[in-house]
């Protein structure tokens, strides 16, 4: 009972607070099929605009993996207008500032910006929409650069390694199998085709959502977007990905050499996509395991028995179905076995005893938290909002979250513990100095 | 097309003093001091149901002696359990609540910061003040952090990255306090006891030199009555925090510190010298001039060593300044087989802006981009706490933020010519170069006399 009324009354807070409520988010759609969402806050003279592009690495295939990535960095190397250089050239002129970044599923675009440089933006984004120009000698010094990202990112971390590895082991069918970043050959490889034949497919305004928050108005927006979006025209609906990874029947595992003191390891296990009735159930599960130095794992495997220096879960939003990866990094003293049965027979005893009424509602707690440090600024907002959008298909169900979060019980977390933290539907890895 | 472009800087310039007008205020806050000379700070903000505290120590890594890492330790082992909550009993409620109360150190002081939410407000500063005055330094506790650290500070040795600002600052800070590594080293660190953090702690956790600011969701005048109950307790201490300000001498005659990393494939170097106090007054224009240079995307080292060759995926340059002293670093990296390339061409860039300036246009888009980016800094309770405490540990005011637009705007092409010259070191630069030794030994001779080191030794 206890545990309704905290969340009940956190969720009364929700509503009465400025800019936390579904319908302060103002929404209209283009005649060519590109949403876009307002949410006006005016506490600084400041705006963003993020735009969310419906293609990520699963929409490639292996001869142009990394292609998604590499378009992102195209997109900032001129257009009609404005030619290269002159979208970050136009956009520090005007006081913005941007960036973007390419996930599995998602392409998405930043902007920041004085609210007096909106128009400017607006501009901006247009051009290269509707027309970008893919000019072979930006194609040959951008992947210089690109070729530099991931090199650096696998120098200087043992985790980019680690996590590629897990999803190359875990998916062998589905899109998930390779990295973001691409693989090496095919980054060298692609041609100026496969780029233009990916700009007509995926930059399209019907495959793409914006969001825009801040010291705008809804009516200014509306006007910009009428005069700068609308005339771009729609294209046809990209094809859908059909590749999807079969059950999988048996435990995997692999082991990556890298030259480091202690071998960091992960379990990934397959979880189901954003839209499962699961999900807020898996997330609340994933949180008792790793949330705070008091969760379970961190309890017993950091704490008592010194096994890892640290334990994190990664789990997200993600079109297709996914991996829950629990990783950590083995202290000195560490034996993987001591570690892996300590570390199994807590996810057992989650699937056969369940959690404590106390433990769910901390981890209801911590979600409400999250929800208002989201929205302390206009990024949180827009990232949010955005990604709540393209991901489970409305923005309202960012502002349902705090009931659907409510609504999970013991009964739940037990069950989805025991249907996916079981030894076959895993894969275990290890990157470390030493192989046989 | 070039009519276009004209027309595109026209609106541009009307943008851009749009902007300046709509000037960003610091929001209203109170200052006062508790009897027992803590510092205290409130700034009211109702966005959302919750409060940020940043509470800042003035003892950092400058009060390490050579015992580097002991501040850190200190301040994570608060964390450890207080006279009444053990360790996990700690956790447990901050956890329950949703809250986040941590303890960090770096060069110049040690800090507490906590997030929570607007009814919790009683519960969780009657945490943070047992964490702050009654901490128990639990010698179990602090052997399994110790034993963290040391696995983590080998990791950091196999991340260029993660490296190089220590091995610069040892490089350019010689024997000054300020080359202590915060986090430490390996060798000192195996070394450290609770008995040594808990010395520290008596020596230098006390209010008077200290700050506290509170910023959020809540009533001041109800606030003020809790911290006072609070805090008043807090005793005085008899030692003053140790002031960095001695004269920086040089490490040695080798201007050019080579890292050998046996597999690396990229070389991270960073190429710097004598840089500006926090609390010089051009703090604020020579900001706008080196995010021209090395600040922004478009500035002019990522211009050319990212956008124009492709060598690297980033390169950008920086001033850092603490309290008495600072240094200016341009860092980048690059494929192995590209160091020289790029170490050249961030030389010919950096000289170039020495020699030749840069233009009224140039300039204009800097001054604006920086007062564009400057308000989302200041926009959340957390950033509003922790500017509050550099405020207290800098010794400036709201000035800072209140003028700082109309002094970007301020900011004449002739100004900038002086600015460039007299604070962009011109000689006696200094190199680190973190890579396959192997591959680049030759080529670092190029640019003064070598110092080698494998990057596994601890940097100082």
């Amino acid at each position: 009972m206890r545990i309704i009324l905290s969340i009940a009354f956190l969720f009364m807070l929700t509503t009465a607070s400025a800019q936390l409520s579904a319908d302060d988010v103002k929404t209209f759609t283009l005649g060519n099929g590109m949403k876009i969402l307002v949410l006006e806050d005016h506490s600084i003279p400041n705006a963003n605009m993020y735009i969310f592009y419906r293609v990520g690495s699963r929409n490639e295939h292996p001869g142009i993996t990394g292609l998604s990535h590499f378009f992102e960095h195209m997109m900032f190397n001129g257009a009609k207008k404005f030619g290269p250089k002159m979208f970050d050239q136009t956009m520090e002129k005007n006081g913005g500032a941007n960036n973007a970044y390419t996930t599995n599923d998602l392409t998405v675009y930043t902007n920041w910006f004085p609210s007096s440089a909106l128009e400017t933006i607006f501009d901006l984004e247009a051009d290269r929409i509707s027309s970008l120009t893919i000019d072979p000698k930006m194609v040959e010094s951008e992947r210089g650069v690109v070729l530099s990202e991931r090199s650096t990112g696998l120098e200087n971390s043992p985790y980019r390694l680690l996590m590629q590895s897990v999803f190359a082991t875990a998916f062998q069918e589905s899109a998930y199998h390779w990295p973001v970043i691409g693989y090496e050959e095919d980054i060298k490889n692609w041609t100026k085709e496969d780029l233009e034949m990916y700009f007509k497919t995926y930059y399209a305004p019907n495959n793409a959502v914006m969001v825009i928050s801040g010291d705008v108005s809804v009516g200014q927006v509306k006007q910009l977007a009428q005069k700068y979006l609308d005339p771009i025209p729609a294209q046809p609906t990209p094809r859908k990905v059909h590749l999807q990874e079969p059950p999988q029947t048996g435990e995997r595992r692999f082991v990556v050499q890298k030259d480091i003191p202690t071998p960091v390891m992960a379990v990934g296990y397959h979880v189901p996509d954003a839209k499962h009735a699961d999900y807020y159930a898996l997330d609340l599960m994933q949180r008792i395991l790793a949330s705070g130095n008091s969760s379970r794992l961190n309890s017993v495997l950091v704490d008592q028995k010194q096994l890892l220096t640290f334990v994190r879960t990664s789990f997200g939003l993600s079109f297709d179905p996914s991996l829950l990866m629990i990783y950590g990094q083995l202290t000195q003293s560490a034996d993987p076995k001591q570690l892996e049965d300590a570390l199994f027979s807590e996810l057992d005893r989650l699937a056969k005893e369940g959690v404590t009424p106390n433990e769910l509602e901390k981890v209801k707690n911590q979600t409400m938290m999250e929800f208002y440090n989201e929205f302390s600024n206009i990024n949180g907002k827009s990232n949010t909002i955005g990604t709540y959008e393209v991901y489970l298909g409305d923005y309202r169900k960012l502002y349902d979250a705090p009931k659907e979060y409510a609504k999970v019980t013991n009964e739940d977390v037990k069950r989805v513990a025991s249907e996916y933290l079981k030894k076959s539907n895993r894969t275990v890895g290890y990157v470390q100095s030493k192989v046989d | 097309m070039k009519k276009f472009i004209l027309y595109t800087f026209l609106i541009a310039f009307l943008a851009s003093t749009a902007t300046a007008q709509k000037t960003f205020k610091l929001p209203a806050y109170q200052k006062f001091k508790l009897k027992n000379g803590l510092t205290v700070y409130l700034m009211e903000q109702h966005e959302v149901p919750l409060i940020n505290v940043s509470v800042l120590i003035p003892a950092g890594a400058v009060s390490d002696g050579k015992q580097y890492g002991l501040a850190t330790m200190t301040a994570k082992a608060l964390m450890h359990g207080t006279r009444t909550l053990s360790k996990q009993a700690l956790e447990e409620q901050v956890d329950f609540v949703g809250a986040d109360v941590s303890t960090s150190s770096g060069l110049e002081f040690s800090r507490l910061t906590a997030i929570f939410a607007t009814k919790d407000r009683e519960k969780i500063l009657n945490l943070a003040r047992d964490i702050l005055l009654t901490p128990s330094f639990n010698p179990e506790e602090f052997g399994k952090e110790q034993k963290n650290t040391l696995v983590n500070l080998e990791q950091n040795k196999q991340q260029p990255r993660s490296m190089i600002g220590q091995f610069f600052n040892v490089h350019y800070y010689g024997d000054h306090v300020y080359s202590n590594p915060p986090s430490g080293t390996v060798g000192s660190v195996s070394k450290l006891t609770v008995a040594d953090a808990k010395a520290f702690y008596d020596k230098y956790y006390h209010p008077e030199f200290a700050a506290i600011a509170v910023v959020g969701d809540f009533k001041s005048s109800e606030m003020k009555a809790l911290l006072t109950s609070l805090f008043s307790g807090w005793a005085k201490g008899a030692v003053k925090p140790v002031k960095a300000d001695a004269e920086v001498r040089s490490s040695g005659s080798a201007n050019v510190l080579l890292v050998n990393k046996e597999d690396a494939k990229e070389t991270t170097f960073s190429i710097g010298g004598k840089g500006v106090p926090r609390s010089h007054p051009d703090y604020v224009s020579i900001s706008v001039l080196n995010t021209i240079l090395g600040g922004r995307f478009t500035s002019l080292l990522n211009d050319e060593l990212r956008v124009n060759t492709g060598l690297t995926y980033g390169a950008n340059s920086s001033f850092r300044a603490s309290k008495y002293n600072g240094t200016f670093v341009i860092s980048t990296f690059t494929a192995s087989k590209t160091t020289s390339a790029a170490v050249d061409k961030a030389l010919e860039v950096y000289r170039k802006f020495l020699n030749t300036g840069i233009t009224e246009d140039v300039l204009q888009s800097g001054k604006s981009y920086v007062n564009g980016q400057f308000p989302p800094d200041y926009e959340t309770s957390g950033d509003l706490a922790n500017l509050l405490t550099d405020m207290f540990w800098f010794e400036f005011d709201e000035k800072f933020i209140n003028n700082f637009q109309a002094g970007v705007s301020g900011l004449t092409l002739e100004r900038a010519k002086q600015l460039i010259n007299t604070h962009f070191p011109k000689n006696d630069l200094k190199f680190v170069l973190i890579g396959n030794a192997g591959e680049i030994r030759d080529l670092a001779k190029k640019y003064g006399t070598v110092k080698e080191v494998p990057i596994k030794q601890d940097v100082k």
